[in-house]
């Protein structure tokens, strides 16, 4: 797994690529926290390079939606592939993110 | 942690292959590169090849971390066969009793204000493969998944 974060207008885009599975969420959930403590909760989640997830790494997801809904944050994903979206299909995902094709239209959109 | 291959370690085109593995979450890691060149030379579809990764993490790291009361270096048993477009996977260990196919579902229609944590890996598990069943022989926990690509 590897992680990049970028500031784009309010947001701010983290880059994950890789796998996140039971070995490495918690690496994941760490640097979301840092981002919370930062006192940013305007996320965006770019999944372009992310090629494998497991119940661990959705976990991750949801406790992030949940920590910016209770401070009137945004978090929006984006460029998730096929199989990726498949599994936040299947999980009941799709419903509670908001997922967007790329990145300008997440930015977008999501104000 | 090693990987151990008790009968063949040879990769064949079709056949069957078995590991033992330890109660050790690090042997996930290498259990997912295994099965990522395994499914090069049984030549899976991508999509077919993270569901078995997935399925594999989910039902294994659930023995790793639940199964065992203590610390002790326990042995999970697997069997991955593919016959006829027909994938069968045996996991067997030796932890307390647990039946997958007796859970509740998570209610995946809820907001994510509302939505537990957790719960979703033996949802996945059952959602991704064509048939789940468990069974208790010998104080033994046996799991035997199948997934056609017919």
């Amino acid at each position: 797994m590897n992680i990049t974060f970028e500031t784009k207008s309010d947001f701010t885009v983290v880059s994950i690529s890789g796998r996140i599975d039971a070995t490495n969420s918690n690496d994941f959930e760490s640097e979301l926290i840092r981002i919370f403590e930062d006192d940013r909760f305007n996320l965006l989640i770019n999944c372009a390079g992310l090629h494998y997830i497991s119940s661990s790494g959705l976990r991750i997801f949801l406790m992030a939606q949940k920590r910016v809904i209770a401070v009137q944050g945004h978090l929006a994903i984006c460029c998730m592939q096929t199989m990726i979206r498949e599994i936040f299909d299947i999980s009941g995902f799709s419903t509670i993110f908001k997922i967007y094709g790329t990145e300008e239209e997440a930015l977008q959109q999501t104000k | 942690m090693i990987l151990l291959c008790y009968q063949s370690c040879t990769m064949e085109a079709k056949g069957k292959i078995q590991f033992v593995l330890a109660n050790k979450a690090d042997e996930l890691s290498l259990l997912s590169a295994k099965v990522e060149t395994l499914a090069e030379l049984w030549d899976f579809p991508d999509s077919l090849t993270m569901n078995l990764n997935l399925v594999l993490e989910e039902a294994i790291s659930n023995i790793i971390f639940y199964a065992f009361n203590d610390d002790s270096e326990q042995k999970i048993y697997l069997t991955l066969e593919y016959e006829e477009a027909t994938l069968s996977i045996r996991i067997t260990d030796t932890g307390k009793a647990f039946d997958p196919t007796g859970q509740i579902p998570p209610d995946i229609t809820l907001s994510a204000e509302e939505r537990p944590i957790g719960g979703l890996g033996i949802f996945l598990i059952n959602k991704l493969m064509d048939s789940v069943v468990y069974s208790r022989n010998d104080n033994m926990n046996v799991l035997t998944l199948k997934k056609s690509m017919k």
